[in-house]
């Protein structure tokens, strides 16, 4: 493929990206969160369609337009996230789209089943092809998956994280298969965190960074340091405002001992008035599901929360907990301000003083706040032609500042913000990380999680890196880099690869 | 301990994506064994050809609205669909024109179902309600009271005894093979359940989800239209409607039948199972002298009960 680019809305996700795949050859994809390697994917998948650049097979130009197009012109795609459908059995999965069927007698189920045990059994799996896919773990399910990608018999096949679910006996019998695939002039796409797994599979390796290029480069020219270097290396500009000096010791909010499944190590996290806290790491790791587990919108296993000296015992219920901690003075700014924070058809007025309202009784009388919510727009600079507006009509960076302005307004003194400038313009993002800073001035305290590195050092006083839904690492933020936080977390993943491998061989 | 598990999920369905169909099964004989004891004539075999007479046009439109259910979507046009085919049949034009006719009716009502759902992407019980509404004052138009004549062949179809088997029964065994076919042994029939299980996906699979979904449409509709047909043959006249109960009869015994109403999961046994059971459930009630009002107050409550008692509401649970 050749000079790809892709945008969403202002957000350039891909910029005239050239990638070439040759047969035989495990090509490593790698980059930083949101570096566009999911993008590119999805654009060889024919799930979503580039906005320019052409993609050749053999010379010839092919269109993609759909996952069948894709399909047929011998790409098939492994995806990161679970595509199974829990509803059909195991076999049917494996074939849908590519039924075997018979004249007379319609659904050739045998025939699948035959091949999809055949197929599992060259995976070492064993499973029953006509179990329901709901009844299977997320390892047994990535097989299949895997199985599904790889029977497909595409000239190309890409892996997405293939190994994300995997332990390590499991990986060894996927790098035996690409490698088969290898000899059987398959080109691969291979996307991992796991450094060591790209040194061993891959033959060229693709860093991508911003949605641009950085370089590509065989692996025998690479060294896990080099690699690095290349995903970030990126200068923190002037674009944040100066910490402050002072140091708190007023904890706001203290996580002890939470355990995100019942098997997951205790983390503990602990945020003073005053500073800005932010959860780093390689994307996925539970960064999410640890903010969320606070306003009980992702069910912890176990595990203690205190908020300004009131102790909660978590998990916290999902039905009231949102509401329960906005009484404790915690607002928390969702990832997904569409859908998840903003109501789109109505007014700036409405979305801002939603949470003031619904601190009132039932049926007491709507309450007035214009003056409030005026006040709080020309504090923001939130540029709308009037109140009424809908907030569905204001820019990315507008909307943003709305769905902080609600709990700023609300008077919360702890803030969760996921992706505090996802979509969001430059100048934008300079006022929110101002408004932020603010904030923290006058006692708040705020945890901020974010896909961009960059903006989580240059935003917060203090890190927790998380991987693998444990705190691997806590560092200052004034004297840390990218190559720290990835460093930290790709370091703890191989320590526990280690492990694993040890004790498989103790086994 | 591994028996009782066993029982578990064969009652609740828990296992199989043909949902939770062994409890209505099961409650279908309780009501069988019930009105064996407390009416002799129950047994008879002329109640019985009676029974499954009654039973037909249920069982029939069930079938094609499990088809709607199992992708996700509803279809409340059958009942007009039904009375629009009996009103065509009793217009009085030659029986070669007549029984295609309503055939190719019910494919373009289904058509035109299917389109404002994949293509206009119209939420399904607008969409359906809409061309109910559309249908139901066609069919008040060509014929506002009840009359006219049926074709012969129709009645001979629905009434007539070929080898001593009542006809009734070959429908039912006709509808249920049919249904069989499609839903369970198609590939048609595995895009069914998953475009019901996740259109996305199901998508990214290379599955056509508007073609599927436009398809299981027209195929409801023209089971409705059989459905018409064998009442039409029954009550020997067309009748615009005669099909009024039919859209919420069949929703109802989809539900009875552990068909999950979100999509995905379902089958004909199920689908079968609940329109049986609700037509025995009417048939015992009248040996019973039920008033007709408590009837209906006891058809919501079992509804009611039922689906709450099914385990997984989702699908993947």
């Amino acid at each position: 493929m050749s000079g790809v680019s892709k945008a969403y809305g202002s957000t350039v996700a891909l910029d005239d990206v050239s990638l070439d795949l040759l047969p035989g050859q495990v090509h490593g994809l790698m980059g930083e969160n949101g570096a566009g390697k999911s993008t590119l994917m999805k654009i060889l998948a024919g799930v979503v369609h580039p906005d320019s650049g052409e993609i050749c097979k053999c010379a010839q130009p092919i269109r993609l337009n759909t996952p069948r197009q894709a399909l047929e012109s011998g790409i098939s795609t492994v995806f990161q996230e679970l595509s199974l459908l829990p509803n059909l059995s195991v076999a049917e999965n494996m074939f849908l789209g590519k039924e075997p069927t018979s004249l007379l007698r319609g659904l050739n189920r045998r025939q699948m089943e035959a091949l999809t045990a055949k197929a599992l059994a060259e995976l070492d799996i064993k499973l029953d092809p006509t179990t329901l896919v709901s009844r299977l773990n997320v390892a047994q399910q990535q097989f299949v998956e895997i199985a599904r990608g790889i029977s497909a018999n595409a000239d190309v096949v890409i892996l997405d994280e293939p190994t994300a679910a995997l332990n390590a006996a499991d990986v060894g019998v996927l790098k035996r298969h690409i490698q088969r695939l290898k000899e059987d002039g398959k080109a691969i796409v291979y996307i991992s965190h796991r450094m060591e797994e790209i040194f061993e599979i891959c033959d060229v390796v693709t860093v991508l960074k911003d949605g641009r290029k950085v370089d590509s480069k065989p692996i025998t020219e690479l060294t896990p340091t080099s690699l690095i270097a290349m995903m970030v290396g990126r200068d923190l500009g002037d674009l944040f405002p100066a910490r402050a000096t002072g140091k708190s010791v007023k904890p706001a909010l203290k996580l002890e001992n939470l355990r995100l499944a019942p098997t997951s190590d205790p983390i503990n996290i602990e945020i003073n008035a005053g500073e800005i806290v932010a959860l780093a790491g390689l994307e996925g790791q539970g960064q999410r599901d640890i903010v969320r587990s606070i306003v009980g919108n992702h069910s912890a296993h176990s595990g203690h929360l205190t908020i300004n000296g009131q102790k909660l015992a978590m998990p916290i219920s999902e039905v009231s907990g949102v509401r329960k901690l906005q009484g404790l003075g915690v607002g928390f700014v969702p990832e997904d301000r569409k859908h998840e924070g903003l109501f789109l058809g109505m007014s700036i007025e409405h979305n801002l003083a939603i949470a003031m309202q619904s601190a009132r009784l039932t049926f007491a009388r709507k309450g007035n706040f214009y003056t409030k919510v005026a006040d709080m727009v020309s504090r923001m600079a939130i540029k709308s032609g009037s109140l009424t507006q809908d907030v569905g009509a204001l820019s990315g960076g507008n909307q943003q500042k709305v769905l902080l302005g609600r709990y700023l307004l609300l008077g919360s003194s702890i803030l969760l913000i996921e992706e505090p400038t996802r979509g969001v313009d430059v100048g934008a993002k300079l006022e929110i990380y101002r408004l932020l800073r603010e904030f923290v001035q006058q006692g708040g305290a705020v945890l901020v999680l974010s896909r961009e590195t960059i903006e989580l050092i240059g935003l917060s006083d203090r890190m927790y890196v998380i991987h693998d839904q444990r705190v691997v690492r806590e560092m200052r933020s004034v004297d840390a880099t990218e190559h720290d936080i990835v460093d930290a977390a790709l370091n703890a993943s191989r320590n526990i690869e280690h492990k694993d491998k040890e004790l498989s061989h103790a086994a | 301990m591994l028996r009782d598990n066993t029982l578990r999920m064969l009652l609740t369905g828990q296992n199989s994506r043909h949902g939770m169909w062994l409890l209505p099964l099961l409650m279908t004989a309780l009501v069988v064994i019930w009105i064996a004891i407390r009416q002799p004539t129950f047994l008879t075999s002329q109640n019985f050809q009676n029974l499954i007479a009654q039973a037909v046009p249920l069982v029939v439109v069930s079938l094609g609205q499990l088809i709607v259910v199992l992708i996700g979507g509803l279809d409340l046009s059958v009942g007009a669909v039904m009375s629009l085919t009996t009103v065509i049949l009793a217009s009085g034009a030659p029986s070669y024109v007549v029984i295609p006719g309503v055939f190719f009716a019910a494919a373009l009502i289904g058509w035109a179902n299917g389109m404002a759902i994949a293509r206009l992407n119209v939420h399904p019980i607008i969409a359906t309600l809409s061309t109910a509404s559309v249908v139901q004052g066609i069919a008040l138009l060509v014929r506002p009271v009840a009359g006219g004549e049926i074709p012969s062949v129709v009645t001979q179809l629905v009434s007539g005894q070929p080898l001593g088997i009542p006809m009734a029964v070959v429908w039912v065994a006709v509808a249920a093979a049919l249904g069989w076919k499609i839903i369970h042994s198609s590939r048609f029939g595995l895009h069914l359940f998953s475009v019901g299980g996740g259109a996305e996906v199901a998508r990214s699979y290379g599955i056509q989800v508007e073609r599927t979904i436009v398809t299981a449409y027209m195929l409801s509709a023209i089971f409705a239209a059989a459905a018409g047909v064998f009442i039409a043959g029954r009550v020997v006249s067309g009748d615009p409607n005669i099909g009024a109960l039919f859209s919420i009869e069949s929703i109802t015994s989809v539900a009875l039948g552990g068909v999950q109403l979100a999509g995905g999961i379902g089958g004909v046994a199920g689908a079968l199972t609940g329109s049986v059971f609700l037509a025995l459930l009417a048939n015992c009630m009248n040996l019973e002298n039920v008033s007709a009002f408590i009837q209906t107050a006891i058809k919501g409550l079992i509804l009611l009960a039922v689906v709450a008692l099914q385990p997984r509401k989702n699908i993947g649970l």
